[in-house]
């Protein structure tokens, strides 16, 4: 099987709008949580999130939004794309240039692209109640594909003239690792040379809030502390939206442009709970066999792991249980692989969280760091034995596992290699 | 809200869409002088009004960079090929009309608007209550060839639109042509001449296809028209192999036996040829027996036969 490796990326996050400054911020563990004005009422409980910088696309009209002056997208294109797919279409344009692909290079045969969000339920709410008051015929004719879950690879697709594969994942935050995963094995199965991977999520009131009925949310208004995986006091996850694009391509095509590639991706693996819709497996059974999974197509074993990047999202059940399935896996190296989650910079991302933090190991491996993880006053007791950083390492990974779990119970884990 | 809306198809606008400051927040985008219009029209329903509406209406769904072609040009600007404005948008620009002029428009009203001519006719008439234009007709080569008594190697159009207030047709000088041998020697140049016959056969065309007879048993007769005059030739560009013509005629008079048409030729935006005046001799003939009359045709017509209004959307 041809090798995969990770050749561009780019990101519209909380912690950066490219990869230089995400990389500033993981390794002096920025966080990009802020009080978020939407939030700024009596009746909402929650109080942070980590938006994205430099954007406003709180307005119903996406004519009204402004983005970075670097960037210019026409009406044409704007009219059928909620804010993930303008941020997802703005980091695509970062990883074709990052990947440094000519236009021929991203619209031909071999070339397909693997996109993941919970679309745009802030535009299909509004269409939707539009349809009601103002009749059938006055909704906008793109209002459909400017909110559906497909939206972000509908909008990428056309607009970059992507030719190859293309499709969307939905499991919910395991979604954008799925697409990892799966194109990982469109180029290893020779059926395209290249493969973009896009997580992509609004990151507003409603994507967000939503999961404030089930009490996921954190209800610490201090944006320093209120996402805080591993830390006893944790209370839930803090929110966040933008994009990641990744651009995965054979060793041949690597070989043919004579491009220097981020990392390998040596394998993946997934396994389900089999449990429950929304809450962890106790015990993280289905995570660690998705772990183990990924290990053995990897080829590779516990003792040769240098780095998890974990899902742990700080919410108080599902850091436990990845703490119990990390344990399982790890062993007798529990002490020595270092385990840290990203998501105490920049919240979670849903969708976009598995492509996001890939993105995040990309950079780890090729700029030789690991993540630190932040924002750890009191170790839980769960985490007792693993090996947590408090700061980021300057230490450079060979291996990386990147864990990712989702609603139903999808558990999807990733092995990068350095190049 | 304080009662249920319509929930039809095409229900009138909302309660708030009638007043001003609902009609000024739909227009916000569209200049002071399309606002203003738009009130003026709400209170005098003048039709007078109704070209600047639009006019300002499209070019609030027009990007930047091409407005320039909007506001210089005349009624032939192509909505798609000039304005890039698709079959999606142009969803958008009749919602807005519809929202704010107070009409309905179906979809299969749509799918002969082309120019920006097209969409002030069809909506003039809309306003006035008058009947809508018989949709112009699209004739590739072949159809051009069966119906002219012109035939290659001296037709010089590749294909052509006729209505009922003109027509447009598209040559591309390809450098086969034999006069080009000659004219001018080592510098195939197309001679204004050809230019001028090409607009006449153009003339021909919308004679034999756009231009009923009042008397439904007649027709005009191919072998009846020859070129009388013209007048106030003015060329302004020179045209060479790979060019492509676009060539337009309006009659500005047509009693039999003349038909007086003014005519333009464009390459690409650059105008090359304008004729104030080309006259055209033409009569009538008897139509063929075995050939329905006109009237049946237009019902039962497969050239005209409606296609259904409908953005190419898939999923």
């Amino acid at each position: 099987m041809p090798k995969v490796f990770i050749t561009g990326v780019g990101f519209i996050t909380s912690i950066g709008n490219d990869a230089a400054a995400v990389g500033d911020s993981l390794r002096v563990l920025r966080h990009g949580i802020v009080r978020y004005p939407p939030f700024d009422k009596p009746e909402v409980p929650v109080k942070v999130a980590a938006p994205v910088r430099e954007f406003q696309t709180d307005a119903e009209d996406p004519e009204d939004w402004t983005l970075p002056t670097r960037y210019r997208v026409r009406r044409e294109v704007l009219r059928s794309m909620g804010p993930g797919s303008l941020y997802a279409w703005c980091a695509m344009q970062q990883a074709v240039a990052d990947a440094k692909l000519a236009e021929v290079d991203v619209s031909d045969d071999g070339t397909g692209l693997y996109a993941a969000s919970a679309g745009s339920p802030g535009i299909l709410t509004r269409h939707v109640n539009r349809m009601h008051e103002q009749g059938v015929m006055r909704c906008p004719p793109l209002g459909i594909v400017a909110s559906i879950a497909g939206t972000v690879q509908f909008n990428l697709v056309a607009h970059f003239k992507i030719k190859g594969a293309s499709t969307g994942f939905s499991s919910a935050c395991a979604s954008s690792s799925h697409a990892a995963g799966f194109a990982f094995d469109e180029i290893a199965l020779g059926r395209q040379r290249r493969m973009f991977v896009v997580g992509a999520e609004d990151g507003n009131v409603e994507t967000i809030l939503p999961f404030a009925g089930m009490r996921a949310l954190s209800l610490n208004p201090d944006p320093d502390t209120a996402s805080r995986p591993f830390d006893v006091a944790r209370d839930g996850f803090v929110g966040t939206g933008g994009a990641t694009v990744l651009v995965l391509e054979s060793e041949d095509e690597v070989r043919r442009r004579g491009v220097t590639p981020y990392c390998e991706i040596a394998g993946w693996g997934q396994a389900s709970d089999g449990h429950n819709v929304a809450i962890s497996h106790p015990e993280g059974a289905g995570l660690a066999a998705a772990m183990c999974r990924a290990l053995v197509a990897a080829r590779v074993t516990a003792a040769d792991l240098d780095h998890i990047n974990a899902h742990a999202t700080s919410t108080p059940i599902g850091d436990i249980s990845e703490c119990k399935a990390l344990h399982a896996v790890l062993g007798a190296e529990a002490g020595r692989v270092a385990v840290s989650s990203t998501k105490a910079l920049t919240g979670h991302g849903l969708s976009l969280a598995g492509a996001m933090e890939t993105g995040f190991c990309a950079l780890a491996l090729r700029n030789g760091f690991i993540p630190g993880s932040a924002h750890i006053r009191q170790l839980d007791p769960a985490a007792a034995g693993l090996n947590i950083p408090r700061e980021t390492r300057p230490i450079a990974p060979r291996v990386v596992l990147n864990n990712s779990s989702g609603f139903g119970g999808a558990n999807v884990c990733l092995v990068l290699k350095r190049a | 809200m304080s009662e249920p809306a319509p929930h039809h198809p095409a229900a009138k606008p909302a309660s708030g869409g009638d007043t001003e400051a609902a009609l000024r927040d739909s227009l916000k985008r569209c200049s002071s002088a399309t606002v203003e219009a738009a009130l003026a029209y709400r209170r005098r329903r003048d039709p007078d009004l109704l070209p600047s509406i639009i006019i300002g209406i499209v070019e609030r769904y027009v990007e930047s960079d091409l407005r320039a072609k909007l506001v210089e040009g005349d009624d032939d600007v192509r909505l798609m090929e000039d304005l890039g404005v698709d079959s999606l948008t142009m969803m958008e620009i009749v919602m807005l009309v519809e929202e704010v002029v107070g009409m309905q428009i179906n979809n299969d009203e749509l799918r002969d608007l082309r120019t920006l001519g097209d969409v002030k006719t069809f909506i003039d008439c809309k306003a006035r209550g008058l009947p809508l234009p018989k949709p112009s007709k699209f004739l590739p080569i072949e159809g051009i060839v069966a119906v002219m008594p012109i035939s290659p190697p001296f037709l010089f159009l590749n294909e052509a639109r006729v209505g009922s207030t003109g027509a447009t047709a598209k040559y591309r000088i390809t450098g086969q042509e034999f006069f080009l041998q000659g004219h001018f020697k080592d510098n195939p140049v197309m001679p204004a001449s050809m230019m001028l016959e090409a607009l006449g056969q153009l003339g021909v065309l919308y004679l034999l296809e756009g231009h009923p007879p009042a008397d439904p048993g007649k027709m005009v007769g191919p072998g009846t028209i020859f070129f009388t005059s013209c007048e106030g030739v003015r060329c302004h560009r020179v045209c060479k192999p790979g060019d492509v013509l676009t060539l337009g005629i309006k009659p500005k008079r047509t009693k039999m036996p003349l038909a007086t048409f003014e005519g333009s030729i464009r390459v690409g935006q650059e105008k090359a040829v304008v004729a104030e005046e080309i006259t055209l001799t033409y009569g009538y003939i008897e139509l063929p027996q075995a050939q329905p009359a006109v009237g049946e045709t237009a019902n039962g017509g497969a050239v005209n036969e409606p296609i259904p209004f409908k953005p190419a959307v898939n999923g």
